[in-house]
């Protein structure tokens, strides 16, 4: 079975800084793989050790894809080989531009049995692009997957949903999205670290990207406002927070 | 000159940081600390990242990756307030390898990746520290077999380890010292663990030796090369030492600097009051002295250069610079440090030990000086 794990890499979380104006300052950013984007490679390896096959790594973005500790760090994690697109015009892309963009990849990689992704990125979160893709790729396209179980030659696949557990067989090819319970991503040991740079990692061109269906106006982080420090204490404090809350 | 650590070092770091990151280890450590419990469950999981692979050889199954890649892993652990401490038996495989038989390598190995305390040597005697020379426990050949008898004293790990290498001399002639690969299985062994100040995750014993019969393929290395055999393995212990000593004071300065941050007293933070500033200055100064006095060594030491005298150092102005930056620490953060139950406290003590075990700060100074004059020497 040959199963993509698709990732973005995100500038780490704690690492972001908030100027006075409210603008984000990524400067001092590590940029990482992302933190649920590690579920979707995981449960790719873990298919992949059970039936047999290989796990190809995809990412589009921008240039800290080429950042040599960076590919390292993601084919430690359990990729045989990755595959980046790596174009500017794909820093900040709407989920839809870069579903566009992995679903020519996956072309080019060929033979593609399974796609995984995560619940969301890390940045964003806008939980769209697996979405995106399997209706680009006309391929059975599920989110929240907590389960995956090879059958034959299809998946029996268990969704989260909020009032029961729902078991789905899925034929392949098919594009998952993993919930972030899905698994444990494993910590690359280091012989792991030390075999990823001799991985291979193929560039592709990121060909031309639709156009954006919006054009962003800003991006701020919340205003910060003091404290309160109203204590709310007794038997009616829940009525009485119902109350400030509503006030807010 | 470059001190970056390359991308792998760098991925190495990271990923012994997030495995120290995705549980809160604390409570562990506290509890082990209290109840003398080796914490195996904390090293096998470093083991299985590969931690005592880092300085055994490829043919060995390890790594090979060198000390400064080990310093490197153990100034993070630390920082994060691992107790490394523990760890000194995982880099030492050296010694076996050269010195064992096949039979006593291949016993040793079989407890990589496993987390276990593996081995420790036992020189110390009621009648014998410093002065390891005048050791009493002797071993003596009769029909065929050899008998080891003696009482070692203050023997790190020994409550705990499999097997014991055990310096003695020859009865017959007291001249000649043997160390003997010891199964701590064997009849004839009595541990007896002592309490102890610091270092409380490690076991400290009285060992005694009663007529322990062992064969002539129990002899650790070659006859009568006892004392030579130790010397050279012990630069790179002292060494472990000073690199543990330092990261684990790294741990206590990142505490007190984030309480002082904070912490308000008269309408202000109280790293902003003069005299806790310089306590914080001193503090970073014995840091950064000791971050690359340890860091040339492991260059050193890889590059099959370091010396007696270099480790010598490490391990004296490690432990002595750790304990002042761990007092400073724990003079800033006051009331919060000394009563209840922060791990400060623990560091505090476990640092107090280390210029007494492993080589006295009396013997560093001695080894450290020689090494010193003898480079002018006419």
């Amino acid at each position: 079975m040959k199963i993509v794990a698709s990732f973005k890499v995100s500038p780490e979380t704690q690492d972001i800084q908030t100027r006075p104006d409210r603008s984000l300052n990524l400067e001092r950013a590590q940029w990482k793989v992302g933190t649920y984007d590690l579920n979707a490679i995981e449960a790719a390896r873990q298919l992949a050790d059970e039936v047999g096959g290989t796990v190809v790594g995809l990412s589009a973005g921008g240039s800290a894809l080429e950042n040599a500790k960076l590919t390292k760090d993601a084919l430690s994690r359990g990729l045989d080989e990755l595959v980046t697109v790596v174009d500017e015009n794909l820093v900040g892309s709407e989920s839809y531009q870069t579903a566009s963009v992995l679903a020519e990849s996956l072309t080019e990689i060929g033979d593609v049995d399974l796609v995984l992704v995560g619940a969301g990125s890390s940045d964003e979160y806008t939980q769209q692009v697996g979405n995106h893709l399997g209706q680009i790729l006309g391929w059975p396209t599920l989110n929240a997957i907590e389960t995956i179980e090879a059958e034959g030659d299809h998946l029996k696949v268990e969704r989260v949903l909020e009032d029961g557990v729902q078991v789905i067989e899925v034929q392949l090819p098919a594009v998952l999205s993993l919930t972030s319970g899905a698994n444990t991503p494993r910590i690359a040991g280091m012989k792991d670290i030390l075999a990823a740079g001799k991985k291979p990692v193929t560039s592709v061109a990121a060909g031309v990207l639709p156009s954006p269906t919006a054009t962003p106006v800003s991006q701020l982080a919340p205003e910060q406002v003091d404290r309160r420090q109203i204590i709310l204490e007794g038997v009616d404090a829940a009525a009485e927070l119902a109350i400030h809350l509503k006030a807010l | 000159m470059d001190f970056a650590l390359n991308d792998e070092q760098q991925l190495f770091v990271e990923n012994f940081r997030e495995l120290m990151e995705r549980e809160n280890w604390e409570p562990y450590f506290a509890e082990c600390d209290k109840t003398h419990t080796y914490p195996e469950r904390w090293v096998k999981a470093l083991c299985e990242l590969g931690f005592d692979q880092i300085m055994l050889p490829e043919e060995h199954g390890g790594l090979d990756l060198g000390l400064v890649t080990l310093m490197s892993v153990y100034e993070e652990l630390g920082r994060l307030g691992g107790p490394t401490y523990i760890l000194y038996q995982l880099p030492c495989f050296d010694t076996i390898l050269r010195e064992g038989t096949q039979e006593q390598i291949n016993k040793i190995m079989a407890y990589v990746g496993t987390g276990k305390q593996i081995w420790n040597s036992a020189c110390t005697e009621p009648g014998a520290g410093s002065d390891v020379g005048s050791l009493q426990t002797t071993y003596t050949r009769k029909n065929g077999k050899i008998y080891l008898n003696g009482h070692k004293t203050f023997i790190t790990s020994s409550a705990k380890v499999p097997f014991l290498v055990v310096m003695a001399r020859d009865s017959e002639n007291y001249d000649t010292f043997t160390e003997f690969f010891l199964d701590m299985s064997l009849p004839g062994i009595k541990i007896e663990p002592l309490e102890k100040l610091g270092l409380r995750m490690d076991s400290c014993s009285d060992v005694y030796l009663d007529n322990v019969e062992l064969d002539e393929s129990d002899i650790f290395g070659t006859e009568g090369n006892g004392f030579r055999r130790g010397i050279g393995d012990f630069d790179l212990e002292r060494f472990l030492v000073g690199a543990s000593d330092y990261s684990s004071a790294l741990c206590a300065f990142e505490d007190a600097a984030k309480y002082a941050n904070v912490r308000v007293q008269f309408g202000k933070t109280i790293g902003r009051f003069q005299l806790n500033q310089l306590k914080f200055a001193e503090m970073a100064i014995k840091l950064k002295a000791m971050k690359y006095m340890l860091y040339e060594a492991a260059w050193s030491f890889d590059q099959g250069e370091m010396t007696s005298a270099q480790a010598a150092m490490c391990k004296y102005y490690g432990a002595n610079a750790s304990a002042a930056v761990v007092d400073a620490a724990m003079q800033v953060m006051a009331g919060v440090a000394v009563a209840g139950d922060h791990r400060i406290q623990r560091i505090w003590r476990d640092l107090r030990v280390d210029r007494v075990s492993g080589g006295t700060d009396e013997m560093m100074i001695l080894t450290l000086a020689k090494g010193v004059l003898r480079e002018y020497a006419a």
